[in-house]
C-alpha cells in the first residue's frame, strides 16, 4: 500500500507540474506555425495564477450546481490520475486501474460541468452542454470499442497490467498501431480540439466546450481549466507509455529512475504535444454533424484491429 | 418457520388492507388512509424480512396458503427471494412516499380505492414471484394485470387516460394469452404443473415454448416492439402507481424470463441471439426516443424500455456464453442482470416519485414549463439528482456497477470459439456504450431543464417543496443507489463467496474515500491560494438589459443535435414548401413547413394488426347478422355435416 501511496503522490504531482505546460506548448506550436512569436511556455501557469486571484462571479440564477461542478471536474480529473502510470509502474495497484472505471470517472466531470453549462441560465451554456454532451456520446462507443480492443490484445481490462505489458516493446502486437489514429482522434475530441472543437474561439458557432464553462469565473474557472489540462496529459500519457514505452517503468533505484523517467516523459509529452498543435494547425474545424464520419473512421480502425486479433 | 409467517401475515395484512380500503371506500378521514398505507408498509417489512433471510440463510421455504378454500402451493428459492425483496422495498418507498401523496388524488373514493388497489396489485405480485405452479402464477399474473389497469385508469375522466388504459389492457392480454399457449404446451409435453421441474420436452416444443414465453414476457416488459403501453401508461398513472409499475413489476416479468431459461432444457444458440438482439434494440432504440420526449413521465417510461434492454442483454449474454461453454463468464452475466434488475427498481422509483413531486408542484409533465425548481424544491432536486446519476451510469452509484460488470463480460468476448460471434458481440458493445452515453445525454437535458436556471412558467415559480412523507420515501431509495454502488465491492465479495465465483469489481469505497480526501486537500488549497471575494451578478444576457426564461436554452434545442444527428431513425419528415412572386425565387410569397413524427412501430406494426382484426370481425359479423337466411341456413348444414363426417370417420 505504502508503494501505491508513493506512486499515487509522484503521478498527481507530475500531473499537476506537466499539464499545463503542454497547454502552452501546443500554442506556442500553433503560433510559430502562423508565423507568430506567441506567448511564453510559462503563460499558462500565469493565467491560472491571474485567474485564482479573481473574485468569482455567480449568476443570480445559479445553484450549488454551478459551484460544485468545478470541484467535482478537477476531483474526477485527480482520481483519473491515479488511474494512469505516468513514470512508473508500483507493485500493488488493487483497486486501481480498471479502464472502463477511467472513463466513467471522467464523464463524472462532464456531466457535472454540462449541469454547470444550463445552471446560469444563458443560451450559450446550454448550447454548449448540448453540444458537448452530442459529441461525448457519439464518440463514446468509438472509446469504449477502442479500449475494448487494446483490452483485447492485451487480454486485461487493467491499464497498469497493459502497460507493463507495452513496455517492454509492441514487437508482438504489431494490430495495436492501428489505434494510433482512433486514440489520437479521441484524444482531440476530449480535449475539445480542431477539427472537432475550437479552443481558441470565443464564436457562438463554433464554440462547444467553450461556451458551457462561459459563466465560470475567478478560481472556478482555474480549477476547470486545469482539469481539461489534467485530462488532456492523462490521455497523452496513455500514447506515450502505450506506443513510445522508452524510458518508461525503469527498474533502477528510487531517485535517479524517477527521474530519468520523467525527463524522458517530459521529451516525449512535449514531442506529441507540438504533434497536436500540428495537427490542429493543418486541418480545419469540422462540421457538428460531418464528426460522425470521424469517428466512423476511429470505430472502423478499432474494428479492424479486433478482427485481425480474432482471425490470425 | 419465521420466515413463512412473515410471508404469510405480509399476505394476510395486504389483503385486510385492501378488504378494508373497499368497505371504507367513502371515508374522508386521511388518518384511516394513514393505518391503510400502514399496513400495506408493514407488510412490505415483513416480504423483505422472509427475502432476505432466504437470501442471507440459503434455505428455500415450501409452503400453501388457504385463500378462501383454495390451496395455494407457493416455493421461495434464492431467485425468488431476490424478486420478493425487490418488490418488498420498492413498495416500502412508495408506499412511505404516498402517506402524503394519496391525499392529492382527485376524490374520496378515488383515494381510497387507490390504496386497494395498490395493495392487491403488490400482493399478486409476490404471490406471481413465489408461485409453486403454472396455474397460481397464471392466476396471479392476470390478478396483477387487472389490479393495474384499474390503478392506471384512476384518473378515468380523462379521454387519454381511457386510451391508456385500453392500449395497456389489450397489450396485457396478450402477453397473457402467449402465457397460457407456453405453460399449456408445457402441460402437455412435461406433464405437470410444478415451475421447479420441466423436463422432457421435445427440442420443436422447446423452442415453441421459448418464443411464446418470451413474446409473453418480453410484451410485459416492454421490450421494443412490443414497448408502446409503457409511454401510455405511466403518463397516465398517478406516480407512486407508475413508480411501482416501472420499477417492480415489468421486472416481473424479467423475473418470468429467468425463471424459465434457467428451467427450459436443451437451449439452443438462436435463443440467445434473439434475446440478445432484442436486448440491443430495445435498450438503444428506449434511450433514443427518450432523447425525443419531453412529457417528463413519458420520458422516464422510455428509461424504463432501455434499462429493460440492458437487463435483457444480460441474459442474453449468460444464454450465449452458457452455450459456448463459459460457465464463469455466464454467470457474472447473470449476476449483471440481476443486479441491474435491482438497481433500476431502485433508481427509477426514485425518478417516478420525484417525478411525481415535481409533477404535483407545478401542474404540468411538460419539461419546457418547467425550470429553476432547484431553489423551490431543493430537497426533490437532490434526489432526482442522485437518481440521474445513478440511471447514467456514473460511479461510484449503483448503476454503474452493473453496466461495469456487463462491460466485463462484453470485453471478454475473445474467449468465445466462433471469431462470427466475438464480432457480433463487439459490435453489440458498441450500441451499449452508445446507450449508456445517450443516456447521461438525456439525463443532463432533463436535470437541468427541469431543475436549473429560471422558472419557464407562473407554475413552475410557485412550486412548493413536497411534504416529509414524500421526501422519506424517495430518500429511503437514494441512500440504498449509493450504499450498493459504494459497497458493491464488498456486497460481491460476499455473493462470490456463496455462489462460488469470483467478481473483478474495483472497490469503490476504497475509490470514493480517494475522491474524498482528494477534494478535501483541493478545497483547503483553494481556500489558501485564493481571492475569496464572490460577486453575484446577473447572466451575461448580450447586452440586452434584463434576463428572462425566454432566453434560456429549451430542451428541444438541447436534444436537437442528438435528434439531427440520429434523425433516420427517428423518421422524422421535415415538410417544406416555398412560393415566390418571380421566377428567380428572390420575392417570398408564401411558405408551409412542417414536421412530421412518424410513429414507426404503430405505423408499421401496430396499425397492420388492427386493420387485420377489424377486417375479420366486420367479415363474421356480416356473415352472422347481414347475410340472407338461406346462406346462412345452408353454412350451418355444410358445417354439421362436415362434423358429423369427421366424427364418424375418427370414432372408426
Amino acid at each position: 500500500m505504502s508503494g501505491f501511496i508513493a506512486f499515487a503522490i509522484i503521478n498527481v504531482v507530475v500531473v499537476m507540474a506537466l499539464a499545463p505546460l503542454y497547454i502552452s506548448l501546443v500554442k506556442k506550436m500553433k503560433a510559430f506555425l502562423q508565423g507568430r512569436k506567441g506567448p511564453g511556455l510559462l503563460q499558462a501557469y500565469y493565467s491560472l495564477w491571474k485567474l485564482f486571484k479573481k473574485e468569482v462571479v455567480y449568476s443570480s440564477n445559479s445553484s450549488f450546481i454551478m459551484r460544485v461542478a468545478p470541484y467535482i471536474s478537477i476531483i474526477s480529473a485527480l482520481v483519473a490520475a491515479l488511474f494512469v502510470p505516468l513514470l512508473f509502474i508500483p507493485d500493488d495497484y488493487s483497486g486501481f486501474g480498471n479502464i472502463i472505471l477511467l472513463l466513467y470517472i471522467l464523464a463524472v466531470g462532464k456531466f457535472f460541468m454540462a449541469l454547470g453549462g444550463l445552471d446560469a441560465g444563458s443560451a450559450f451554456g446550454g448550447m454548449g452542454s448540448s453540444r458537448e454532451m452530442s459529441i461525448s456520446s457519439m464518440v463514446e462507443p468509438v472509446v469504449i470499442v477502442l479500449f475494448a480492443a487494446i483490452a483485447f490484445v492485451f487480454r486485461s481490462t487493467n491499464l497498469f497490467e497493459i502497460l507493463r505489458e507495452a513496455s517492454h516493446g509492441l514487437g508482438g502486437y504489431a494490430s495495436l498501431w492501428l489505434l494510433l489514429i482512433p486514440l489520437v482522434i479521441v484524444l482531440l475530441t476530449e480535449t475539445a480540439r480542431i477539427p472537432i472543437d475550437n479552443p481558441e474561439t470565443h464564436l457562438e458557432l463554433t464554440m462547444v466546450h467553450e461556451a458551457m464553462i462561459l459563466e465560470q469565473s475567478g478560481r472556478n474557472l482555474a480549477l476547470l481549466e486545469i482539469a481539461s489540462a489534467i485530462k488532456q496529459l492523462l490521455l497523452m500519457g496513455i500514447i506515450i507509455n502505450l506506443f513510445m514505452p522508452m524510458g518508461f517503468n525503469l527498474q533502477v533505484l528510487f531517485p535517479a529512475g524517477i527521474l530519468i523517467a520523467f525527463g524522458a516523459f517530459a521529451i516525449k509529452g512535449a514531442f506529441l504535444a507540438a504533434s497536436i498543435g500540428v495537427i490542429e494547425s493543418s486541418v480545419a474545424k469540422l462540421r457538428l454533424f460531418r464528426l460522425p464520419n470521424l469517428f466512423a473512421l476511429s470505430f472502423f480502425l478499432s474494428v479492424v484491429t479486433i478482427m485481425m486479433e480474432v482471425l490470425l | 418457520m419465521m420466515p413463512t409467517l412473515f410471508f404469510q401475515s405480509g399476505v394476510g395484512l395486504l389483503l385486510i388492507a385492501s378488504f378494508l380500503a373497499l368497505v371504507f371506500l367513502h371515508v374522508k378521514q386521511s388518518r384511516i388512509r394513514k393505518c391503510f398505507l400502514a399496513l400495506i408498509i408493514l407488510a412490505c417489512v415483513l416480504f423483505l424480512a422472509s427475502s432476505l433471510s432466504v437470501l442471507l440463510g440459503g434455505d428455500a421455504l415450501a409452503f400453501y396458503l388457504m385463500l378462501s378454500g383454495l390451496r395455494v402451493s407457493l416455493s421461495i428459492d434464492v431467485l425468488a427471494a431476490f424478486f420478493i425483496g425487490i418488490i418488498g422495498l420498492v413498495g416500502l418507498s412508495v408506499a412511505i412516499y404516498s402517506l402524503s401523496y394519496v391525499e392529492h388524488v382527485g376524490s374520496e373514493r378515488k383515494k381510497n380505492f387507490m390504496l386497494s388497489m395498490m395493495a392487491v396489485f403488490i400482493l399478486s405480485m409476490v404471490l406471481v414471484v413465489a408461485s409453486h405452479h403454472l396455474l397460481g402464477f397464471l392466476v396471479f399474473w392476470e390478478l396483477m394485470s387487472i389490479s393495474s389497469l384499474f390503478l392506471v385508469l384512476i384518473d378515468f375522466e380523462k379521454e387519454e387516460t381511457r386510451k391508456a388504459g385500453i392500449f395497456y389492457f389489450v397489450m396485457t392480454q396478450l402477453s397473457t394469452v402467449f402465457l397460457i399457449f407456453a405453460f399449456a404446451l408445457i402441460y402437455n409435453h412435461a406433464g405437470t404443473l410444478e415451475i421447479i421441474t420441466i423436463r422432457g420436452l421435445p427440442p420443436f416444443i422447446a423452442s415453441l415454448v421459448f418464443v411464446s414465453l418470451a413474446l409473453g414476457f418480453g410484451i410485459k416488459a416492454g421490450a421494443i416492439p412490443f414497448h408502446k403501453w409503457l409511454p401510455y401508461a405511466h403518463p397516465a398513472s398517478p406516480s407512486p402507481i407508475s413508480a411501482l409499475m416501472s420499477g417492480v413489476m415489468i421486472k416481473v416479468a424479467i423475473y418470468g424470463i429467468v425463471r424459465f431459461i434457467l428451467l427450459l432444457p436443451d437451449k439452443k444458440l438462436w435463443w440467445g441471439i434473439l434475446i440478445l438482439i432484442l436486448g440491443t434494440s430495445s435498450a438503444l432504440l428506449g434511450v433514443i426516443y427518450a432523447l425525443k420526449e419531453h412529457d417528463l413521465k413519458r420520458l422516464l417510461a422510455y428509461h424504463s424500455i432501455e434499462n429493460i434492454g440492458i437487463i435483457l442483454i444480460g441474459i442474453g449474454l449468460y444464454m450465449l456464453f452458457s452455450w459456448y461453454s463459459q460457465p464463469a463468464i455466464a454467470l457474472l452475466a447473470l449476476f449483471a442482470a440481476l443486479f441491474h434488475t435491482l438497481n433500476h427498481a431502485l433508481f427509477k422509483s426514485l425518478l417516478f416519485l420525484s417525478a411525481g413531486s415535481v409533477v404535483h408542484a407545478t401542474h404540468t409533465k411538460n419539461i419546457e414549463k418547467m425550470g429553476g425548481l432547484m431553489k423551490t424544491m431543493p430537497y426533490t432536486a437532490a434526489l432526482f439528482l442522485i437518481g440521474a446519476i445513478s440511471i447514467s451510469a456514473l460511479p461510484p452509484l449503483n448503476g454503474f456497477v452493473s453496466e461495469l460488470m456487463l462491460f466485463q463480460v462484453f470485453f471478454s468476448s475473445g474467449v468465445i470459439a466462433s471469431p462470427m460471434m466475438t464480432l457480433v458481440l463487439f459490435f453489440a458493445l458498441s450500441l451499449f456504450a452508445l446507450t449508456s452515453a445517450l443516456a447521461a445525454a438525456c439525463f443532463v437535458k432533463a436535470f437541468g431543464i427541469v431543475f436549473l436556471a429560471l422558472p419557464r412558467s407562473k407554475e413552475a415559480e410557485m412550486a412548493k417543496e413536497s411534504g416529509p412523507a414524500m421526501i422519506l420515501g424517495q430518500a429511503i431509495l437514494a441512500v440504498l443507489c449509493i450504499g450498493l454502488g459504494v459497497f458493491s465491492f464488498q456486497i460481491f465479495q460476499q455473493v462470490g463467496q456463496k455462489a462460488g465465483i469470483s467478481f473483478d469489481l474495483p472497490n469503490l469505497l476504497l475509490i470514493s474515500a480517494t475522491a474524498v480526501f482528494i477534494g478535501a486537500v483541493i478545497f483547503i488549497a483553494v481556500r489558501g491560494i485564493s481571492n475569496r471575494n464572490v460577486r453575484i451578478s446577473e447572466t451575461w444576457g448580450c447586452g440586452i438589459a434584463s434576463q428572462n426564461s425566454r432566453m434560456e436554452y429549451t430542451a428541444s434545442g438541447f436534444s436537437d443535435p442528438i435528434l439531427t444527428i440520429f434523425s433516420s431513425i427517428y423518421r422524422t419528415k421535415k415538410i417544406n414548401r416555398r412560393s415566390f412572386h418571380d421566377h428567380d425565387s428572390a420575392v417570398f410569397k408564401e411558405g408551409h413547413a412542417e414536421v412530421l413524427l412518424l410513429r414507426f412501430f404503430e405505423e408499421y406494426l401496430y396499425l397492420p394488426v388492427v386493420r387485420l382484426i377489424r377486417f375479420l370481425s366486420s367479415f363474421l359479423y356480416k356473415v352472422q347478422n347481414k347475410v340472407e337466411l338461406d346462406p346462412y341456413l345452408l353454412s350451418s348444414f355444410v358445417a354439421i355435416l362436415a362434423l358429423l363426417l369427421y366424427l364418424g370417420v375418427a370414432i372408426r
